[in-house]
C-alpha cells in the first residue's frame, strides 16, 4: 500500500498539470497561440519549421458563398480553425472520376460540395470550436501515408505527440488510427497508442483506447513494440523548436510523416492529456521534475538530454561497445527481391540453422515463381529420405537445377524431421535498418508461423537478446 | 423545532427577507464547495459547477426529490433522443437546441397533465422556475455532446444528477440548518477549505482508478 502512494507521486494528474505546470509555463497568450491552429502554422511556418501547407481559408459566410469549390484540388483535409480532440476534420482522397462535384472520402462514401457547404457552415457557426463561438474553417493539403505504417494504421495517418517541457522532449506516443477509431489517431475515439523509448524512436508498451494494454495492433498479428519511427531525431529538434517558438513552456506536439516531405507538425496542444502515461507505462510528473530548473541552452542539447535521460540507455551501450546489433528472436524483415520489389514480413532468427530460409510462396512473391516451379518439376518441394538425397548427387540434379539464372546455389538439409534438398535463391534483406546479400534456400514453410528464417550465415554482424 | 436564532438571522427576518431565502443562500457556499471539492479531490466532473449547483436547488424548489429527478431523467433522455432524430436535417445549432427546448418543454407540460390526472397533485404542483432550471440543462447536455460525444455526455449528466441528488441531501439536513442558523458565521470556513481545494496538486481519487494498471508498474 505504502508503495502504491509512493508510485503515484511519480504521476501527472488533472490537478497537479493545471496548477503546477500549465498556469506557471503557459501563458495565456502563448495558450491562444495554440489554440488557433491557422496562427500556430503562421507562426511555425515563419520559424522555418515544416507545417502541412495551406490550402484556403473561409472565415466568413459570405466567403463561403462565393467561394469557387473547384479550386480545391483532389486530396485535401478540412478543418475548424480551434477544434479540438480531432473532431469536425474531413479528410478527401480524391475526385470522382468524370464528376467535378463528387470527392471520396476514407471510408470510399461520396461527399459533394453541398455537404462540404453544409460542414463548413457548421464550423463557421462554432460547431466544433472550444467554447462553441464562431469558427474559421481551412482547408489544407492532405499528408500521405508512409509506407512503413501502412500495415498498422487503418485508414487514416498515425501520428506522434512528443510532450516538450524546458527543451526537453520529455515523453512521446505514437496513435495510430484503427477501425473503432474511424481513421482517426485519437485514443478517445478507439486509436491505438504506443509509448516510445526516447532515445531510439522505437515503440515499447500499447494501449488501446480505453480498453488497456495490448500486445498486437487489433485484427492483425503485428506486433505494437518494435517499430522503429523514423526521423525520430529530427521529429524530437522539430518538437523543442516549436516550443521555443510558441513559449509555451509546457507543450503537446503532434507530428505526421509525409511521405515525401517527411515529419510535419499538424498542431501544437497547450494542454496535452494525461493517457501518454499509461501508454508509456512511466509516470510524466518524475520526469517533469528532473527536467524542471537545468538551464538548457538550445534546442539540440535539450533532445539530447531527453534521449539520455528518458531512453534505454543499457542496448544502445551494449551496441556501442560490441558494435553489433542487438536484434530479438523475432524480427520484421525487408526482402527487396527481383526487380526491386519490397515485401516486409516477420522472421523468425535462429542460430540453429546455418542457413536462411524462405517460404516457396513468399519466394514466387519476390519474382522466383519460374525457379520454385522448376524445382517443384522435381518434386523436391517435400521432405526426402537419406537415400533419395544420394541419389539426386549422384545424378547431379544440381547441375539441371542452376541452370537457372535464378539459382544460385543448391543445399542439402538434415534434420531430425528429414532431409531435403534446396534450391538457393539471392535476395537482399533489410534487418534493423542493415542490409545484408544473402543467399536463402527455398523450403515449404506452410503450416509454420514465420515464413522466413534467418540462419547464422546472416547474422554475423547481430547479438540476439532472446528476451527482446 | 425549537433551534438557537442567531441574532444577526433574526434582524434579515425583521427587515422582511424571507427565512427560505436566507437558508438558501446560505447553503449555497456549502453546496459550491461540496462540488469544488468533488470535481477537485474525488474527480466528479459533471456540467462544472454551475450546473449541479441549480440543480440542486431546483430539487429543492420542486416538491420532493422523485419529481426533480424524474424531470431530470426525462430532459436528458429527450435530449439524446433528438439528437438521433435531428442527425439527418443537418441542422445549425441554434435552430436545433430551440427544437429539442420545444419537445421537452411539451413533453414535460404532458408530464403534469397527467401527473394531476393520476393525481398526483405533487407533480402539477412544481412551480415553474425548478422546471425551467431544468429544461435550461438541454443545452449544456447538446453541446456537451457535440464536444465530447454521446458517451461522455451521459456520463456527465449522469454525475450531475448524483451531485445534485447529493447536494439535496446536505442542503435539506436539519442539522446543517440549525448550525448554519445558529452560527451563520461558519460559512465563511468555506473559504479556506476552498483555497486548499485550490491549491490541490494531488491525484485525484479518479485518477488512482485510471491509472491504478500502471501505479505498480512504474
Amino acid at each position: 500500500m505504502f508503495e502504491f502512494f509512493k508510485n503515484s507521486q511519480k504521476l501527472l494528474g488533472m490537478n497537479s498539470r493545471n496548477l503546477e505546470f500549465i498556469r506557471p509555463f503557459n501563458r495565456t497568450r502563448a495558450k491562444r497561440l495554440a489554440d488557433d491552429k491557422l496562427l500556430s502554422k503562421r507562426i511555425l511556418k515563419k520559424n522555418n519549421i515544416a507545417v502541412p501547407k495551406l490550402i484556403a481559408t473561409i472565415k466568413t459566410v459570405e466567403e463561403l458563398e462565393n467561394f469557387d469549390w473547384q479550386s480545391l484540388p483532389s486530396s485535401f483535409a478540412l478543418k475548424p480553425n480551434r477544434g479540438f480532440g480531432g473532431e469536425g476534420i474531413i479528410v478527401v482522397y480524391g475526385k470522382k472520376k468524370n464528376h467535378t462535384d463528387y470527392w471520396i472520402k476514407a471510408d470510399r462514401s461520396l461527399i459533394t460540395v453541398d455537404d462540404l457547404r453544409s460542414h463548413v457552415r457548421n464550423i463557421l457557426d462554432g460547431s466544433f470550436s472550444l467554447s462553441g463561438t464562431p469558427d474559421v474553417a481551412f482547408f489544407e493539403e492532405r499528408l500521405q501515408l508512409l509506407k512503413l505504417f501502412k500495415p498498422y494504421a487503418y485508414k487514416g495517418i498515425p501520428d506522434i505527440r512528443i510532450i516538450v517541457f524546458n527543451k526537453v522532449p520529455v515523453m512521446a506516443m505514437l496513435r495510430l488510427p484503427t477501425k473503432e477509431s474511424g481513421g482517426k489517431a485519437n485514443l478517445q475515439q478507439g486509436a491505438v497508442g504506443t509509448g516510445i523509448d526516447m532515445a531510439t524512436g522505437v515503440t515499447t508498451t500499447a494501449i488501446h483506447g480505453k480498453n488497456g494494454f495490448i500486445e498486437k495492433i487489433p485484427g492483425t498479428q503485428l506486433s505494437t513494440s518494435g517499430l522503429r519511427i523514423p526521423h525520430w531525431k529530427s521529429m524530437l529538434l522539430l518538437a523543442a523548436k516549436a516550443q521555443e517558438v510558441s513559449n509555451l513552456g509546457f507543450l503537446g506536439v503532434d507530428i505526421a510523416i509525409d511521405s515525401k516531405n517527411g515529419p510535419e507538425i499538424l498542431e501544437l496542444n497547450a494542454r496535452p492529456g494525461l493517457s501518454i502515461q499509461i501508454a508509456n507505462l512511466a509516470g510524466l510528473k518524475e520526469r517533469l521534475n528532473r527536467v524542471r530548473g537545468i538551464k538548457i541552452k538550445t534546442i539540440e542539447k535539450g533532445v539530447r538530454v531527453g534521449m539520455d535521460l528518458f531512453g534505454g540507455e543499457i542496448e544502445e551501450e551494449l551496441e556501442e561497445i560490441s558494435g553489433k546489433k542487438i536484434i530479438g528472436t523475432v524480427e520484421k524483415v525487408k526482402l527487396i527481391g527481383k526487380n526491386g520489389k519490397e515485401i516486409e514480413v516477420e522472421a523468425r532468427i535462429d542460430t540453429g540453422a546455418g542457413i536462411s530460409s524462405i517460404d516457396k510462396a513468399l519466394a514466387e512473391e519476390l519474382g522466383f515463381g519460374e525457379a520454385v516451379k522448376l524445382w517443384e518439376d522435381f518434386h523436391l518441394d517435400k521432405i526426402l529420405s537419406t537415400s533419395e538425397i544420394a541419389e539426386l548427387s549422384k545424378n547431379k540434379t544440381w547441375k539441371e537445377l542452376e541452370k537457372h539464372p535464378d539459382i544460385v546455389g543448391v543445399a542439402k538439409t538434415f534434420s531430425a524431421h528429414g532431409a531435403t534438398y534446396r534450391i538457393e535463391i539471392k535476395v537482399t534483406l533489410i534487418l534493423d535498418s542493415l542490409p545484408i546479400v544473402s543467399k536463402l534456400s527455398i523450403a515449404n514453410r506452410t503450416g509454420l508461423i514465420y515464413p522466413l528464417l534467418v540462419g547464422r550465415r546472416d547474422l554475423r554482424k547481430f547479438l540476439i537478446d532472446v528476451n527482446k | 423545532m425549537e433551534t438557537a436564532i442567531s441574532p444577526i438571522i433574526r434582524f434579515f427576518i425583521t427587515e422582511g427577507v424571507p427565512f427560505q431565502t436566507i437558508i438558501l443562500l446560505l447553503m449555497l457556499p456549502v453546496i459550491a464547495t461540496f462540488i469544488a471539492f468533488l470535481r477537485q479531490v474525488v474527480g466528479i466532473k459533471a456540467f462544472g459547477i454551475y450546473t449541479p449547483l441549480i440543480t440542486t436547488f431546483a430539487f429543492l424548489a420542486t416538491n420532493g426529490l422523485r419529481y426533480g429527478v424524474a424531470i431530470f431523467l426525462v430532459v436528458i433522455f429527450v435530449g439524446m433522443l433528438m439528437r438521433f432524430i435531428l442527425k439527418p436535417f443537418r441542422l445549425l445549432y441554434l435552430p436545433r437546441v430551440a427544437i429539442m427546448l420545444t419537445v421537452v418543454s411539451l413533453i414535460i407540460l404532458t408530464m403534469l397533465v397527467f401527473g394531476g390526472n393520476l393525481r398526483r397533485t405533487g407533480l402539477a404542483s412544481v412551480s415553474i422556475f425548478p422546471i425551467l432550471i431544468m429544461i435550461t440543462l438541454v443545452e449544456k447536455f447538446v453541446a456537451t455532446q457535440i464536444e465530447k460525444g454521446n458517451k461522455a455526455a451521459l456520463v456527465l449528466a449522469f454525475e450531475t444528477l448524483i451531485i445534485s441528488i447529493l447536494g439535496f441531501f446536505i442542503a435539506s439536513w436539519e442539522g446543517l440548518i440549525g448550525l448554519l442558523i445558529a452560527h451563520p458565521w461558519t460559512i465563511l470556513l468555506t473559504l479556506p477549505i476552498n483555497i486548499i481545494i485550490g491549491k490541490w496538486t494531488g491525484l485525484r481519487v479518479s485518477e488512482y482508478f485510471r491509472f491504478r494498471s500502471i501505479i505498480k508498474k512504474l
